[in-house]
């Protein structure tokens, strides 16, 4: 197989291969498809390893404290870890490093990661759904609050590309 | 058949499970592909120089909604019934503001919650601190709602699952046709910006002519199935309840049931099921039943046997339910004295015959008839040590 990292498919050509996987989800589950439902289910098993008798009386928690991992995101979600790993490795990008624009230290881009991985974990609660689950998803079910979160999506990307422009430029 | 696979929810949870990591193994491989694994090719979108992010995201909205729209129009697949249980319902406050937290921190950490698993997956240290902020995050949030002001928010603007279709009253194909040719429209325009900004060739050419083609042509063949009778749902036969059925669901649980009486008011007004309304069925149209709640299930009652559901009936989004034989064979049931109950006959038929004939007596006033003779020696307390009357 010929790997180069540096070769993306078409987009538009990915864009439909998306479609297709997200229409046999809508065909064979009914379900559309999500990955921040999983993140809280992980982070909620790993809560109740810690704090048990915490996680089973917070109102926000102990609806799925019960059994946290017993739903087909979680699933679903193994599944996109299996297909990233399958996927970088025939294209030559499984690699152990940090991604960051040419002016940023690995530090920084570490701290970013993990900040903007907060504010889009709450976001995303707060939505009921993440570019996965709300924006695909709902969008392609012609949802009218989806398009509304996609719209708003790209609002707050563009608002501060600006500012931040030093980071990934 | 009809899509999706209910059994796959149910009855084969296991494999459910399966296909579920399947599905999820597509998703993760196509990211990567589409290089949704890399920070920079991710928030290039922001500084416009590469517009992958949406050319995929608006690829893969109008291709799944162009297959939705179609299956649906084919009767294949139940466009609003798989959108209630596959989209969340709408609570508009806190989507605009979670949408836009979302997009803050799509650009601060170069992922979003997905793509992040992707990353991490091909060994992006970045990707996974991403990850684990999105679980702290979505935790952050889960401590939040103990917090009184904050979880009522979080459901404020509370609009029901509410579909672009029903803002602009126009049928799904439509509205999916007019968000295909947008896209097209979009993706024309973001070449050109990519065009302009780098000076590039773009994206080649011809795959991307033919994929713009297909949009169109899925979402035109979308809008044809608008042409198509009813097929699949004019043939399927409606589901039936008999006259003692309904009898039961009116007395026992009236609240369940919502029925509709079709012929003409005269006949309706001068005798009906208990609790239906008149409603002719040229004034159905005025119930808009397709924007009904769905909660109760519809009842019609028609002058005989009902064989095909009316068009403005059709649209009810739950179940509907004829009346088996019409107002005939209710009139028979209800109206008609029973039939004196034979010897020898069994606890079950012995109860059907006393709720019959008492509600022949609440419906014309006629006295209730006396009990059937009790059944002979023996047979109840041999009842009693088989144990119940559902197995009699």
């Amino acid at each position: 197989m010929n790997r180069d990292p540096g070769k993306f498919w078409n987009p538009y050509l990915a864009g439909v291969a998306l479609g297709l996987v997200l229409l046999a989800s809508f065909v064979v589950m009914g379900k559309g498809l999500g990955a921040s439902g999983a993140s809280f289910r992980v982070g909620v098993a790993a809560l109740s390893v810690l704090a048990p008798a915490h996680v089973a009386t917070a109102p926000g928690l102990k609806a799925v404290a019960a059994s946290p991992l017993d739903d087909w995101l979680v699933f679903e979600v193994l599944g996109v870890l299996l297909g990233g790993l399958v996927g970088a490795y025939t294209s030559g990008r499984l690699q152990v490093e940090v991604l960051r624009g040419p002016r940023a230290s690995a530090g920084l881009r570490i701290g970013m990661a993990l900040g903007g991985g907060l504010l889009m974990g709450f976001a995303a609660k707060l939505a009921r759904g993440c570019t996965s689950g709300q924006a695909l998803s709902g969008g392609a079910m012609l949802s009218a609050g989806s398009w509304a979160f996609m719209m708003m999506v790209f609002a707050g990307g563009y608002a501060i590309a600006w500012t931040l422009r030093r980071a990934w430029r | 058949m009809t899509f999706p696979f209910e059994w796959l929810l149910h009855g084969g949870r296991e494999v459910g499970l399966v296909v579920a990591v399947a599905i999820g193994f597509g998703f993760g491989f196509v990211l990567e592909r589409a290089g949704f694994g890399r920070a920079q090719k991710l928030v290039a979108q922001f500084y416009g120089d590469d517009m992958t992010v949406f050319k995929v995201m608006f690829g893969s909205i109008v291709t799944a909604m162009g297959g939705a729209v179609l299956l649906s129009g084919l009767g294949l697949m139940d466009l609003r019934a798989v959108a209630d249980v596959a989209t969340s319902a709408t609570w508009i406050w806190p989507m605009l503001v979670g949408g836009f937290v979302l997009g803050l921190g799509f650009i601060v950490s170069g992922y979003c919650p997905g793509t992040s698993l992707v990353a991490a997956a091909s060994g992006k240290v970045d990707g996974l601190a991403t990850v684990a902020g999105v679980v702290v995050g979505t935790l952050v949030y889960g401590e939040l709602m103990a917090w009184p002001a904050f979880a009522a928010f979080t459901e404020s603007g509370f609009q029901g699952h509410l579909y672009l279709q029903d803002l602009v009253h126009l049928p799904a194909p439509v509205v999916a046709l007019a968000i295909a040719l947008m896209a097209i429209g979009c993706f024309v325009g973001a070449e050109r910006i990519e065009r302009l900004l780098t000076r590039g060739p773009g994206t080649p050419r011809v795959p991307r002519r033919a994929v713009l083609a297909g949009f169109a042509g899925l979402a035109l063949l979308g809008l044809a199935t608008l042409a198509l009778p009813r097929a699949t749902e004019a043939v399927a036969v409606p589901e039936r309840i008999s006259p003692e059925a309904l009898a039961r669901r009116v007395i026992e649980s009236p609240w369940n049931s919502r029925v509709l009486d079709l012929r003409s008011p005269e006949s309706c007004a001068a005798a009906r099921v208990p609790g239906a309304e008149c409603t002719p069925a040229a004034s159905l149209r005025d119930l808009d039943l397709g924007y009904a709640a769905p909660a109760r299930d519809l009842v019609l009652v028609a002058d005989g046997d009902l064989t095909e559901l009316p068009a403005d009936v059709r649209v009810y989004r739950g179940r509907t339910l004829v009346l088996e034989g019409g107002w005939d064979a209710w009139k028979r049931w209800a109206l008609e004295a029973p039939q004196p109950l034979a010897a020898g006959a069994t606890a079950a038929e012995r109860e059907a015959w006393l709720f019959r004939s008492g509600v022949h007596g609440a419906l014309t006033g006629a006295k209730a008839a006396p009990p059937p003779a009790p059944a002979p020696a023996g047979a109840a307390p041999r009842r009693k040590a088989t144990g119940g009357g559902c197995s009699g």
